[in-house]
């Protein structure tokens, strides 16, 4: 029963249906399957659509329809996961948003979801999101990594006032800083003291990964 | 006055009159039933006094279709914008097409399409370049560069603007972030200029408070009032607006629609423009697919919505730049597919000119380039006389069958050059001579004139000393704006002030 269950939470992401993910995720709740085990089977299912993205099987609109479907399911499970007191196994702790100034959301959206497909634990901030906003999720959440996204000139120097920030607070040895977005060049992720930089989404994986050892 | 080039044929229509009116009540539907967000306290309170219904929580507003029908009639068919050289005037509208240059972040190897981050200098020479190209009538935003060497990021669209102010005095436009359009606004004013003061919506159905700012500066003080307001949609289909070309063209018109509305609440008759600027995206890297033929499908329903409304159109669209790295085969397809659909479907002004990356790189190469395929697009629209002198029968009775021949004809001594149209740098040689000559293409002759262009052309009017002590000043006033809003340190003051002084 429960495995057909976690099946049907599985199709209704390949599906693209959010309201269903919901469904099957409260339906996972009622009939008290392990919170885990249906986390690790929407983990694997959009690593499997992320696979499937990067070989060209998989478009944009596939890739965002699966995030969706999979980020209605997923509060409905870690409230159940908080409850039990359980912890589950994250490669590591991901904060990431659109910087102050810049509402693009569409490259930091792609990444943030191959983060997740890629086993990370990820809390999207949002666009328009200011330097004391990134510090409160960076501490609250522990995370392993801050990424921030860019798209515009002008609003590419946030980032380094986000950096800036990090170091007057004495947090920016806790924390790897990876940036990107369209303004942005590995030279100026240099320039304003980021860990990392990559101009795509599936090597802004492969960079977490890098940065944290894993 | 610049006379552009005058479109003497029907524009191309592929939607039926039915189609129009059911996309402009799709428009007033969704101004109506969803409404626009306004990023804007003083917007919101504009639209609430005059009857829209207004919902401050959410920033949002809701048209009444009457109100809306009102502001469009409102908008002037036809506008001037005033240069210092009265030369190069522009009278806006109608059948008149101009071409606009492009703009692009970083500086491009012609060869490689590699980019490096442009110093002032090259920034000077890109604007000298725009300022001597004959088919290139107006400049835009930010252009040609926006991210120069040694100038910090919110001075750069300030620097940028003085420097056009500086090196030419076609008009342009104003950028809107971070309040910069205030200072390029101030510097047209004292250089006895006009400019276009940019609103553009950041989609889906939004405005946000820089772009609302800056149309209200431009209908607000007194010195800028006969400054035209242009709109920009900026939908990217699939991403910020329906994947279809109907739902998107209804997002577009309520975006835009709604920008003039505002406009026109603050200031009865203003002189508007509706600027095209959607893209498909690209399903693989989410960037917008600029340069692809579905910019030009877009542009030409785009163009017919917009002549509904007897309101000028600027193109944006698929002629500003390309996916294209390098100038070669695609940059070259992207452009002129764009350029031509464009002008013949009824835009009335079509940036083009430099534009070649996604936006991210600009060419001085590409700009004279771009500048010849404008010359070309422009003889196309002039379309051709059918009279008594050029139906030829006099000359034809007279040359006869072979051996007749036309070379010698007076006749075609009269008229060839008014016909035929000379690229200024299309490789047109036969075989040999062409090996003679160092086996040039395209960019071979678009490098030589570059160097010509930077060794000899000097801008019509200079400014004054007193209006150049002006611009200094308000670069100094926009130094101080941002320092006190944090985005400059003193270090970038000085660095800004040096290399601004350094480079002339």
């Amino acid at each position: 029963m429960a495995v057909e269950t976690l099946e049907n939470l599985k199709r209704a992401v390949i599906e693209y249906d959010t309201e269903g993910a919901a469904s099957w995720a409260r339906k996972i709740v009622k009939k008290k399957i392990d919170p885990i085990k249906a986390l690790d089977a929407l983990t694997e299912t959009i690593r499997q659509v992320g696979d499937r993205f990067g070989r060209g099987e998989l478009w944009l609109p596939d890739l965002v329809g699966a995030a969706d479907a999979m980020q209605a399911a997923t509060p409905i499970l870690e409230e159940e996961l908080k409850k039990t007191g359980a912890k589950r196994e994250a490669l590591g702790t991901v904060v990431a948003g659109t910087v102050f100034g810049d509402i693009h959301s569409i490259g930091k959206s792609m990444v943030c979801t191959l983060l997740v497909a890629g086993g990370f634990e990820v809390h999207d901030l949002g666009v328009n999101i200011k330097a004391e906003e990134f510090l409160e999720a960076t501490e609250k959440y522990q995370a392993d990594i801050l990424a921030m996204s860019a798209l515009l000139t002008t609003t590419a120097a946030e980032q380094k006032k986000v950096i800036d920030t990090l170091k007057e607070k004495g947090i920016r040895e806790k924390v790897k800083v990876m940036v990107g977005g369209g303004a942005i060049t590995a030279n100026f992720a240099q320039s304003i003291g980021a860990d990392g930089y990559d101009p795509t989404a599936p090597g802004a994986v492969e960079l977490a990964r890098r940065l944290i050892g894993k | 006055m610049l006379k552009g080039f005058t479109r003497k044929f029907k524009p191309l229509e592929i939607l039926t009159q039915e189609q129009v009116e059911e996309i402009h009540r799709a428009t007033l539907d969704v101004l109506w039933q969803t409404g626009v967000r306004f990023e804007s306290e003083r917007a919101l309170k504009l639209f609430a006094k005059n009857g829209c219904k207004v919902d401050y929580k959410m920033h949002l507003v809701r048209f009444m279709p009457d109100l809306v029908e009102e502001c469009l009639r409102r908008c002037p068919s036809r506008h001037l914008v005033r240069s210092r050289d009265p030369k190069h005037d522009l009278m806006i509208g109608g059948n008149t097409v101009y071409f606009d240059a492009s703009v692009g972040m970083r500086a491009a190897d012609p060869d490689t399409g590699e980019w490096h981050r442009p110093t002032l200098r090259e920034n000077y020479n890109g604007v000298k370049v725009l300022d001597a190209l004959d088919n290139i009538h107006r400049l835009t935003s930010y252009c040609p560069y926006a991210d120069i060497k040694e100038i910090p990021a919110a001075m750069q669209y300030t620097i940028n603007a003085a420097c056009r102010f500086r090196y030419s005095t076609k008009v342009s436009r104003t950028e809107h972030a971070a309040g910069s359009g205030q200072f390029a606004m101030k510097m047209a004013h004292t250089c006895g200029m006009d400019i276009n003061a940019n609103m553009e919506a950041s989609p889906p159905l939004t405005f946000y408070e820089d772009a609302i700012t800056n149309a209200f500066w431009a209908c607000e003080v007194p010195e800028y009032s006969h400054f035209p307001v242009v709109f920009a949609d900026g939908d990217i289909m699939a991403a910020t607006a329906p994947a279809t070309f109907a739902g998107s063209l209804v997002t577009s018109s309520a975006e835009i629609t709604a920008g003039i509305v505002m406009v026109q609440l603050l200031q009865p008759g203003k002189p508007v423009a509706a600027g095209h600027f959607v893209f498909p995206m690209d399903m693989r890297y989410g960037h917008p697919g600029f340069g692809g033929i579905e910019c030009a499908l877009h542009n030409v329903a785009f163009n017919q919505i917009w002549r509904r409304h007897d309101i000028p159109i600027i193109d944006y669209g698929g002629a500003l730049f390309t996916l294209a790295k390098n100038i070669g085969y695609q940059t070259g397809a992207d452009k002129m597919q764009n350029l031509i659909i464009s002008a013949i479907s009824g835009a009335n002004v079509i940036a083009i000119a430099g534009g070649l990356f996604a936006e991210l790189t600009w060419s001085p190469e590409l700009a004279i380039l771009d500048n010849d395929l404008c010359g070309a697009v422009g003889r196309f629209i002039e379309g051709f006389e059918v009279s008594g002198q050029t139906l030829a029968l006099d000359v034809i009775h007279e040359v006869g069958p072979i051996p007749g021949i036309y070379l010698n004809q007076a006749h075609t001594r009269e008229w060839w050059k008014k016909e035929f149209y000379a690229s200024q740098v299309m490789d047109t040689l036969p075989y040999d001579v062409w090996i003679k000559e160092g086996k040039k293409n395209a960019l071979n002759y678009a490098k030589e004139r570059l160097k010509e262009i930077l060794a000899t052309h000097e801008v019509s009017v200079p400014l004054t000393e007193e209006q150049d002590r002006d611009i200094n000043n308000i670069i100094e006033e926009a130094m101080v704006y941002y320092r006190g809003k944090g985005m400059l340190s003193e270090q970038d003051v000085i660095q800004c002030r040096k290399t601004w002084k350094s480079v002339r």
